[in-house]
């Protein structure tokens, strides 16, 4: 970096006139003036024509769909990218680089058609080789891929069986794999074997990558190869803070024409400005406190469904979303297909509470303690006043992000040790899948560290009926059988369910001459595939 | 004078291989786990565990600082896991921007300080004098990315006189520059009416006005002058260590520098680039605290560091 600099400014020096003859004390002075001034213009260019610019609230980690799990990382890298399927408007999948698929009885074959004469950005033609070599890399666990959990657990095997034709072996039967093929981007083969790919997105998308200037911006111009119909906007640029009020204030002064995600606080104040038009996608994020199931007096399914009764859902929703979502009734997310609406919540009943604790032999109360990330403070304040209702007192630990995701993945043990009661804690099923929400969270093999079932919530009948679940072809009775899961799930309560909150973005609706619409888990989409 | 030199220059590879087993160690006790970071929320332990390995991160703590050291003396400061890109390039694409806006502002910050100083220990007691020190004490008590934030939302939202974001162009500067200056410049303003007040009491500038010296060479050559060393100090001191990243700042403004950087590794735990910003900024300050040396022995020739 030194030698960078000083290199610049010696030979910046004697083109100066005159400066030789400047005194001694000036000299020094002028020439870190000249650093300063030399650096002034090295922003990004001027915006082209047709330019969209979107603002997020973080930063993307890579150009690797396969080396991330953030779905604002997905964002950006979507319009480059391709899976073998998509959801339509309806969020039902359809054909994207297949062109149509078949499964056999068990469940444990599929094979899929690929569309064809389909290059990737660098040129490499698309085929059955390309998807094997795209899914074997998330198959490698020497490759070491942050993304490959879902696929691992999964996928066997893939093989080509004609150019156009590719064969998934799966480890066992499952129903919702197209939608898993939906959210697992195919990636060129040639630029993976680069080693590129971290830095340099190439798959077959609509835009292609152009620059990614890692603190400012992502840039990406519009695929004239494009094998589909190309959209209207010819340009996109990804910039990103981490303050939702300078996210704000960018969209009102036109420096972003999308911003996303927006917190409810500021969509309430935007949805009053004529000059922004909000847009809103679906309900696919589902917020609870996961109760620690083996910690006194939580074991006790008494004291977990006090607590639920204890909580004014309706007023979590109406002071801390503004309005912008619904209580939840259940541990699925109405964006899921096999969300049931008639799954028996818990009202908001006090009496209720007060004495199912009495009953349980906490009448006098007792203390909780919950880890929460720094953010979500006022959230887990506004249920510490409710809980103070029925004699709970509960105690908040504040925690920064990374120091919140080492503690809520801790052990059993290590929880105990740190006094863990519970963890305010929120997910969403990017392909609104149930298998992919309820397995995670609530299989008894999931405990962490291992998984997601952060209040070590254990229930032999619910694990074997996730499993038939997750096998069983037929949509209906799948169906069925999520919804006896739903209800079995709300009345052992390793939870307090709070709420599903809509996703929200903000647009200049003057800017974007394409529809915009946002994804389950908040992805925004600029309508081009259509 | 020349053993003194020496032995400061031959410190210097000393102290970087301290700064950086502190550094190396102590990035390390943070709380959090960089693996399950990059690897997000929603991913299984197996997959976590595979991608510490790929970092390196499962070696013990010896073998790791070997191949730190090792890579640092062939000029690797490792690979970032949050951009997979050399770090180096990292600093070095950013450090511009925030060696640009530090400098920017702390010209600022010395000009309109040290005039303010003077003025004030000039019109000691008087209105000038208290304007001066409750703007003095008002500049060093607000928060300044509140007052960041009032100026953008008028300035650049309503008014659009300058840019919200980034650093595009030299009205990009203006708005951050003056919020980074604010509080140095108080800082300044009372040290040089302090150091000022001290010195026109002197003999020798009641003996400049007995030969007749116009009042501003008195006050500009001889007060100022000698004013000047505990000045320099201080401002040699917070020039350096903004160097390294004016972090409020430059998140507020969106600004593309070091201190964001640094904002952004920590939140990702990501090692190498918290390591190779500290050791850039350790060296900064060895280097301002050289130069300063320098400029004091050029302005007061009686300091002399034998």
């Amino acid at each position: 970096v030194l030698h960078c600099f000083s290199t610049g400014v010696a030979a910046a020096l004697p083109n100066l006139v005159g400066f030789s003859s400047l005194a001694r004390g000036w000299r020094a002075a002028l020439a870190t003036a000249m650093v300063a001034c030399s650096v002034l213009g090295c922003g990004p260019d001027r915006p082209a024509e047709s330019r969209v610019t979107i603002m997020q609230l973080e930063a993307p980690l890579t150009m690797d769909p396969a080396d991330h799990t953030a779905s604002l990382t997905m964002d950006v890298l979507d319009p480059m990218y391709e899976s073998l399927t998509r959801f339509d408007q309806n969020l039902e999948v359809s054909p994207s680089l297949a062109t149509k698929w078949s499964v056999d009885s068990s469940g444990t074959k599929w094979t899929l058609e690929l569309r064809k004469g389909v290059l990737f950005h660098d040129g490499t033609p698309f085929d059955a080789q390309a998807v094997v070599d795209s899914f074997n890399r998330l198959l490698d666990p020497d490759r070491g891929l942050a993304g490959a959990s879902r696929v691992r657990t999964i996928v066997k095997q893939v093989t080509a069986v004609a150019p156009s034709t590719v064969l998934f072996t799966l480890t066992s039967s499952y129903a919702s794999f197209p939608r898993v093929l939906a959210v697992t981007p195919v990636v060129s083969p040639l630029a993976d074997k680069g080693g590129q790919l971290s830095r340099l997105a190439v798959g077959t998308g609509p835009y292609k990558f152009v620059e990614w200037k890692t603190s400012e911006y992502v840039l990406e111009e519009r695929n004239e190869q494009y094998w589909g119909p190309h959209p209207k906007v010819k340009q996109l640029k990804w910039i990103w803070t981490s303050e939702p009020v300078l996210m704000n204030m960018s969209v009102l002064a036109g420096e972003a024409d999308i911003i996303n995600p927006l917190p409810p606080i500021f969509a309430e104040a935007l949805s009053r400005n004529p000059k922004v038009k909000l847009i809103e996608g679906n309900e696919s994020r589902v917020f609870w406190v996961a109760l620690n199931t083996q910690r006194k007096p939580l074991d006790d399914i008494r004291v977990r469904q006090a607590l639920n009764y204890a909580t004014d859902r309706k007023a979590l929703v109406r002071t801390q979303l503004r309005g912008f979502g619904t209580p939840a009734n259940s541990p699925l997310a109405p964006a899921d297909f096999a969300y049931d609406p008639e799954t028996k919540g818990y009202p908001f009943d006090l009496e209720r509470a007060k004495a199912l604790l009495a009953e349980a032999g906490y009448g006098n109360g007792f203390a909780l303690k919950i880890a929460v990330q720094e953010p979500d403070v006022d959230l887990v304040e506004a249920l510490q006043g409710m809980w103070a209702n029925v004699r709970v007192n509960l105690e908040i630990e504040g925690m920064e992000h990374g120091v919140f995701s080492q503690t809520i993945f801790g052990s059993p043990k290590q929880k105990a040790e740190q006094g863990i009661d519970c963890v305010f804690a929120s997910w969403a099923s990017d392909n609104t899948d149930p298998d992919y929400q309820l397995a995670p969270l609530y299989r008894s093999n999931q405990w962490s560290p291992s998984g997601a079932n952060l209040g070590f919530y254990a229930n032999g009948h619910l694990d074997q009926l996730l499993e038939s679940a997750a096998a069983e072809l037929d949509g209906e009775k799948r169906k069925a059988l999520y919804r006896q899961a739903q209800q079995i799930i709300s009345d052992d309560a390793p939870h307090v369910l709070l709420y599903y909150a809509r996703d929200i973005a903000a647009q200049h609706p003057g800017a974007v001459p394409t529809p915009v619409r946002l994804l389950p888990g908040g992805r925004v989409e600029l309508e081009t595939k259509d | 004078m020349r053993n003194y030199w020496l032995r400061k220059i031959l410190a210097v590879p000393l102290i970087l291989l301290v700064a950086s087993f502190l550094i190396f160690w102590a990035v390390r006790l943070l709380p959090g786990d960089p693996a399950r970071l990059m690897a997000g929320m929603q991913a299984d332990q197996k997959v976590v565990d595979s991608v510490r390995s790929r970092l390196g991160l499962d070696k013990p703590f010896a073998i790791q600082y070997e191949i730190f050291l090792r890579n640092v003396l062939h000029g690797d400061l490792g690979t970032s896991i949050r951009s997979h890109k050399p770090v180096a390039e990292e600093i070095a694409e950013r450090f511009p921007y925030t060696l640009a806006l530090t400098t920017v502002s702390f010209a600022l910050a010395v000009a309109v300080g040290t005039t303010a100083g003077v003025f004030a220990a000039i019109f000691n007691g008087r209105a000038v004098d208290h304007l001066v020190m409750v703007t003095a004490i008002s500049g060093a008590s607000i928060a300044n990315f509140w007052l960041a934030l009032l100026a953008m939302n008028l300035f650049a939202v309503r008014l659009a006189w300058v840019p919200l974001l980034g650093a595009n162009s030299w009205k990009s500067y203006i708005l951050p520059a003056i919020t980074l200056a604010l509080l140095p410049s108080a800082v300044i303003a009372r040290m040089c009416r302090a150091s000022m007040l001290d010195i026109i009491h002197q003999d020798y500038i009641r003996t400049a006005r007995a030969k007749g010296l116009s009042t501003a060479k008195v006050y500009v050559n001889h007060a100022l002058r000698n004013a000047l060393i505990p000045i320099v100090t201080i401002v040699g001191m917070n020039f350096a260590s903004l160097l390294g990243g004016a972090v409020i700042t430059e998140t507020v403004f969106n600004w593309p520098g070091l201190g964001r950087l640094m904002v952004d590794a920590v939140r990702y735990r990501d090692y190498a680039t918290i390591q190779g910003i500290t050791l850039l900024t350790v060296a900064i300050v060895i280097a301002v605290n050289f130069a300063v040396d320098v400029f004091i022995g050029l302005v007061d020739p009686r300091i002399r560091f034998d």
